[in-house]
């Protein structure tokens, strides 16, 4: 996959009356990968999904599809899945998959076999017949997933697809975001849970009040923001602790000991140290999760 | 996907795929079947059931005494004679007679409706407990020509004076300004129309506004507009419903015509089959020039609940015309004003043709005002609607839509 289906997301800014709601957004979403939008609630993260889609027009910026204004055209190849959901409460659950797969230009007689398949897909076979509203909210947020599939879609825009899952239906629907990603689609999808993201994702975009704060692959973030943090454990000696200029205790207990290290120090006379004391049972930096990048950035 | 292998969004195609869905749901809603058998059934048993209910002459069997004869032949004549040959107030029925001894022995035959005996003079009717009208005129009738020739034989008359006695030649009636000659009263016709155009105008106004606003409150909406253009999504909703409602007041019109057919009432065909296209044609036109702003009424709401007050002035502007149709049916400046005004144009133009008030080139004219009016009103509506129509958190001002909706 070349760079000419990365989705590109350039300088989007939006005012609410006197409320900022994105200034300056860039970012991008590559073939292949599944990038992970995370952020606080009212960070942006919605309003930007609808300006790639074309539900709303920001105030400033543009986006792009392999290099493509985001025409009526390009919009059509989008599998959007809106943040409040949106399907017709009182319509059959294939019929409506049907119709969805027609106003996405689909023939009628494809649309009903892939309707059929992504129904199979998601375990949902033997709702086809009944009408959305009688079905669970989790199965009705499947039926939502296979709505933004039905037309085969070149990129995929999913506004918090996780929520209300079960952990069943999170492995299925991870593994069905994982299938189109390595189909070569560009793949954005919005969550809370960000132990998934950090599991699942490749890149992340991490958004704060309106502006991106982080993006990138989640590897290289948590390295680059990992400081100078090391574990060392000993072993039988819960409560060691190094006596090191410019090395400071931070926690200590039987997961072994965290210390972080001053400019000068030296990670290596750490080692020497612990050494030592006993045999190491573990000796590593150590990378912030996901919540903790979160957690600092939204301070 | 490269530009070349994607498929290109086909505006006809989307438009009627999307009316294709409105028409499916309506067509599977049960209220929706449901009023429609009721109707047909109103329009079949309003048209057929006046026919079976005066329908037919009456039959009577009367048993004749000796002596009777000329009276009872009389009458049976005079209630045989066909409607053009009939004086008004002699009352049609089929008289059969038969020979009776007696009163007595006549009555006791069930078939007997009455026994006729005439003494000179006197005559008799007997029955049982009570008698037709139609069988005591006609045979007063028959009874009093026979006094009448009876007296005139007495005095000498021969049979041509005797006639002219018996039935006086009427004075010839020539008009100068004949009014049209109904089979049925205008004013009926105007009812009947304005009632189904108020029925079916609110039920598919109310239906594009209900849409509307399911599609909002579900967020469905979203979905929509990320592939396709507000004002094709907005042309599929109107074509849907104008489709259907067109196609319900057809129907019901048809289905009158064939009732009044079946029923032999062929005057009345005549009488409204050669307005009803008008009906037809303004009804069409009338309801695509409402048609965009009952979307407007519906993507103005937030929520199903908001519609009552988001359709008021759509109510009000339905249900004007209707009762301007009704109460206003004199010829004056009022209905003369209104026939041209493009609201009430659509009913009360097509009603001064039924009452034969208007001139030929007069629905032509209100025809193109009212034309004029729907293009000025279908490109505000769609502007209103998409400006609206994505503001799916509150409910919307007339004012923000307009704003909102100039570029979408």
């Amino acid at each position: 996959m070349s760079a000419s289906t990365t989705l590109s997301v350039r300088g989007l800014t939006q005012t609410f009356g006197d409320r900022t709601a994105l200034d300056d957004v860039s970012f991008e979403v590559r073939p292949g990968r599944l990038t992970g939008f995370v952020g606080g609630n009212g960070a942006g993260k919605t309003t930007t999904m609808r300006a790639i889609v074309g539900v709303l027009k920001p105030d400033a910026g543009e986006v792009t599809f392999g290099e493509e204004p985001m025409t009526l055209g390009v919009r059509r190849t989008i599998g959007y899945m809106p943040e409040e959901r949106g399907l017709y409460p009182k319509m059959k659950v294939l019929e409506q998959l049907i119709f969805l797969g027609r106003v996405f230009g689909v023939d009628k007689d494809v649309a009903r076999e892939r309707a059929t398949q992504l129904l199979e897909d998601f375990g949902l076979s033997d709702r086809a017949g009944d009408v959305l509203h009688t079905l669970s909210l989790g199965n009705q947020q499947r039926v939502q997933v296979a709505a933004a599939l039905i037309h085969d879609p070149a990129l995929l825009v999913l506004d918090e697809p996780f929520s209300g899952l079960d952990p069943n239906a999170m492995d299925a629907m991870s593994e069905r975001l994982r299938e189109r990603a390595s189909a070569g689609v560009p793949v954005l999808f919005s969550s809370h849970q960000l132990d998934l993201v950090e599991k699942l994702c490749d890149d992340i975009v991490l958004i704060h009040e309106g502006r991106v704060v982080a993006t990138g692959e989640v590897r290289s973030l948590r390295e680059e923001r990992a400081g100078r943090r090391y574990r060392v454990q000993v072993e039988g000696l819960p409560d060691w602790s190094p006596d090191l200029p410019g090395v400071s205790v931070l926690t200590a207990g039987a997961d072994g000991t965290t210390v972080e290290l001053a400019d000068g120090a030296d990670p290596q006379a750490l080692l020497v140290s612990a050494q030592q004391a006993g045999p190491i049972a573990h000796f590593g930096r150590v990378l912030p999760t996901l919540a903790d990048l979160f957690a600092e950035v939204s301070r | 996907m490269s530009a070349a292998a994607r498929p290109t969004a086909n505006r006809s195609d989307l438009v009627r795929t999307i009316a294709g869905r409105e028409i499916s749901v309506k067509l599977h809603d049960k209220g929706f079947i449901a009023s429609t058998v009721v109707f047909l059934v109103v329009i079949v048993v309003a048209t057929v059931l006046p026919a079976l209910l005066e329908g037919g002459t009456p039959s009577y069997t009367v048993g004749v005494t000796q002596g009777a004869q000329s009276e009872a032949e009389v009458a049976q004549r005079l209630g045989g004679l066909n409607n053009d040959e009939r004086p008004s107030d002699i009352p049609a029925a089929d008289i059969t007679l038969v020979d009776v001894a007696s009163v007595e022995e006549g009555l006791a035959d069930q078939d007997v409706d009455a026994v006729l005996t005439v003494d000179g003079q006197n005559a008799m009717l007997s029955g049982r407990d009570s008698m037709p009208d139609e069988l005591l005129t006609l045979v007063t009738v028959a009874h009093a020509q026979s006094v009448i020739g009876a007296v005139a034989t007495e005095a000498g008359l021969d049979a041509d004076q005797l006639a002219t006695l018996t039935s006086p030649p009427a004075p010839q009636v020539v008009l100068a300004d004949p009014p049209p000659d109904f089979a049925v009263p205008p004013q009926l016709v105007i009812i009947v129309f304005g009632f189904l155009f108020y029925f079916s105008v609110l039920t598919f106004g109310m239906s594009i506004a209900q849409s509307v606003v399911e599609e909002k409150q579900s967020r469905v909406v979203e979905l929509l507009v990320a592939a396709v253009p507000i004002r094709w999504l907005l042309s599929g909703k109107v074509l849907g419903n104008a489709v259907l409602a067109i196609s319900q007041v057809a129907i019901i019109i048809g289905a009158g015509l064939i009732g009044a057919s079946v029923t032999g009432a062929s005057d009345v065909i005549g009488q409204v089959a050669g307005v009803s296209g008008w009906f037809l044609a303004f009804f069409v036109v009338g309801f695509l020039m409402l048609a965009c702003l009952w979307a407007v009424a519906g993507s103005m709401a937030s929520r199903i609940e908001d519609l009552q007050s988001t359709t008021l002035y759509m109510q009000i502007a339905v249900m004007v015309p209707f009762f301007a149709a009704v109460l206003i049916q004199d010829d004056g400046p009022l209905q003369r004003f209104l026939s041209y005004f493009p609201l009430t144009a659509p009913l009360l133009m097509p009603a001064r043709m039924i009452q034969g008030t208007a001139a030929g080139w007069e629905p032509w004219i209100a025809m193109a005002l009212v034309l004029l009016t729907a293009a000025i009103l279908i490109v505000v509506g769609a502007r209103l609607y998409a400006g609206s129509v994505l503001n799916t958190s509150k409910r919307s001002h007339l004012r923000s839509a307009w704003a909102q909706g100039a570029g979408a």
